[in-house]
């Protein structure tokens, strides 16, 4: 059974159909890239699986449930969690406590006992910290942990992103655009990143990206998604050969 | 830290809390001035009113500006409910008051409820319209009810002022404020004030987090309510009029919002601040008035010009040039003031202190907020470590600068 299964899925604002009819299986362990020029609909698919948007017709499955119409909270409950192409970090609060909002998914004591402080809300929110400062590692951000998330450089807020989405525990975990605005050293630092989530912690990633060398060089597979349409799928050594890739990124052979 | 030394410091911190609040009420009935109790009482009522708003606008991120309503709720519905049982129940009034100040919390629990629905729609601008209307529609509602008096006000019995259960409930609700930010259930709430977006694609449940914020909020403010009622055993629409609630929000946003302890700073001082002249009534003349302003417009702008650019290593030497520029320049304006007293209409003409002190307090505010514009204390909380942390922090920034 796929990981994560789209069928059809297929939105429409109005009369703009932003994705139309993309189908895709993501299987556990991969590493999938979705491609596309600007406004072919990659961060319109990533706010469908997420659940910011309902699918107009067609289907998402997730482990074999179905999961449009769930709320985003739901979402991430189950497994699927994001990151930004704008980054949204919580700006005042420190990369720490950034991580532990995150972490704070998987909590087990209850709200009365946070309001009185009870010792399993102690012990818990010392947990979390720890969880959150070993995320922080993986990412090398250890040193800025107490550093306002608004104060970070711009390479190391998009990493921040990731760690954040990382510490939520998910099956699944969704990176958009996460090289963009990175200088060539912060580039190969993040592939290092990726590779070790999904080899390391064994999580499936799929992510948008917009930078081909990034991304051939990373992703075992990707889908290349133009005018909302899904007009090519494969291994990288395919989709740079593929004629309809090249028109699509290059414009028609005159 | 150990279970045992997390209940022993708790189990102390509670007999201290007691002790505070009847050493206070001990202290303060002691000196015999009733203008002086009540004063302390209303202090305390507003502590609670602002640390709970602090909640849903500073922690929250909920810009509610109804808090009055709450206030309103409690206060009523304890009321009736005394009015109508009290006679009747074997309890002592200090256990009286206990079920009286739960009545209040739980009615104003359920109009937070409603309050807080439409707040999982709107943001900003709007949710402030919104709790601003519901504010004035349950004051209006109240007014129009014959049964509780409409505007002739409603009678509440007991009267029972109780200084240390006002500052019993001021020290709950500041604990459980300060409890829940130092559990990582805080950071839920923290996290719906910097982005909802992102915090429920985290997972944090949005809708939940907004209604329990609005419901503890209001369930304090309804609780203040109930003692106020029978501290006053007298109430009426206007005592929980928009102004209540503005004073309220200030109180919050000049403690720096989402602290908690800037929230406790600001309630008591702007609630007594208002009344020193009135307690120390003098009278000032038009010249020493005028030149007391000026050097306060003055001040205001020495420091954001001069004083802020101004580096120095030494931190001692900085601060006392800082504070002395400040004194001096406020020394200055009273003798310029005295020596008008000579001039015909500037010495002549004399204002009550007692009468112009909201004017003074719309200066206060108007200089804090133009030299410290996120509150007095920012997002920050007050503790020994916050200190040396920001002089350790001025150090190394000098340093490197």
């Amino acid at each position: 059974m796929p990981l994560l299964c789209l069928k059809d899925a297929t939105i429409k604002f109005g009369g703009l159909t932003a994705v139309n009819k993309v189908c895709f299986d993501i299987e556990k362990g991969d590493l999938f890239g979705l491609i596309g020029p600007n406004g072919a609909g990659k961060t319109t698919c990533f706010n469908l699986i997420t659940g910011v948007y309902e699918p107009t017709s067609g289907d998402i499955d997730f482990l074999g449930t179905r999961i449009c119409g769930m709320a985003p909270n739901k979402i991430a409950e189950i497994g699927i969690c994001r990151t930004f192409q704008n980054i949204r970090l919580f700006g005042t609060l420190s990369a720490l406590e950034n991580v532990m909002v995150g972490a704070y998914l998987r909590h087990k004591t209850s709200l009365l006992g946070g309001f009185m402080l009870t010792p399993a809300v102690i012990k818990e929110t010392a947990e979390l910290r720890k969880k959150a400062m070993e995320l922080l590692s993986v990412v090398n951000l250890t040193d800025v942990a107490n550093s306002r998330a608004c104060d970070l450089s711009y390479g190391k807020q998009r990493r921040l992103e990731i760690a954040r989405a990382m510490a939520t525990d998910p099956k699944l975990i969704l990176l958009d655009e996460p090289a963009a605005g990175m200088n060539p050293y912060e580039k190969d630092e993040l592939r290092s990143v990726v590779f070790k989530i999904r080899d390391d912690y064994e999580k499936t990633v799929l992510l948008i990206e917009h930078d081909m060398k990034f991304v051939m060089g990373l992703c075992e597979k990707i889908v290349v998604l133009d005018h909302g349409e899904e007009i090519a799928y494969g291994d990288p050594s395919e989709i740079r050969n593929n004629p309809k890739v090249i028109e699509a990124y290059l414009g028609e052979p005159v | 830290m150990s279970l045992s030394k997390i209940l022993g410091t708790r189990a102390l911190s509670v007999v201290l809390a007691i002790a505070f609040c009847f050493g206070l009420d001990a202290f303060v009935t002691g000196q015999l001035n009733e203008y002086v109790v009540r004063l302390v009482m209303l202090a305390g009522l507003y502590v609670t009113l602002s640390v709970s708003l602090n909640l849903i606008n500073g922690i929250t991120g909920q810009f509610s500006i109804g808090h009055a309503a709450f206030y309103m709720v409690g206060a009523y519905s304890a009321g009736i409910v005394s009015n109508a049982i009290y006679k009747t129940q074997p309890l002592a009034a200090p256990a009286y008051m206990i079920i009286s100040m739960l009545i209040g919390a739980v009615f104003a629990a359920i109009a937070g409820l409603i309050v807080g629905m439409p707040s999982l729609r709107l943001k900003g601008d709007y949710l402030a319209i919104v709790t601003l209307g519901f504010g004035e529609i349950i004051r209006i509602i109240v007014l129009n009810q014959n049964q509780w008096g409409g505007s002739y006000g409603y009678a509440i019995a007991p009267k029972y002022q109780a200084g240390w259960l006002i500052w019993l409930l001021a020290i709950i609700c500041i604990a459980t404020c300060r409890n829940l930010l130092k559990s990582a259930h805080g950071l839920a709430f923290l996290a719906v004030r910097e982005d909802e977006i992102a915090a429920q694609a985290m997972g944090v449940n949005v809708t939940k987090t907004k209604v329990v914020a609005f419901i503890v909020g209001a369930a304090f403010a309804g609780a203040a309510g109930a003692l106020f009622g029978h501290m006053e055993s007298f109430v009426n629409p206007d005592l929980f009029k928009m102004e209540v609630s503005f004073l309220v929000l200030t109180m919050v946003v000049l403690g720096g919002s989402g602290s908690i302890t800037g929230s406790v700073l600001a309630g008591a001082t702007l609630f007594i601040l208002p009344e020193l002249p009135r307690i120390v009534s003098f009278k000032m003349s038009l010249g020493l008035l005028l030149s007391v302003l000026l050097g306060i417009g003055v001040l205001v702008w020495m420091n954001r010009k001069f004083l802020e650019k101004y580096h120095e290593p030494d931190k001692v030497k900085r601060t006392l040039v800082v504070a002395g520029a400040n004194i001096g320049l406020v020394v200055l304006a009273i003798v310029v003031g005295k020596l008008l007293n000579n001039v015909p209409v500037f010495g002549t003409t004399n204002y009550d202190a007692n009468k112009i002190r909201y004017m003074i307090l719309a200066v206060v505010l108007l200089v804090i907020m133009l030299l410290k514009p996120t509150g007095l204390l920012g997002h920050h909380e007050f503790s020994w470590d916050w200190v040396k942390r920001v002089l350790n922090r001025n150090k190394t920034g000098e340093a490197s600068a």
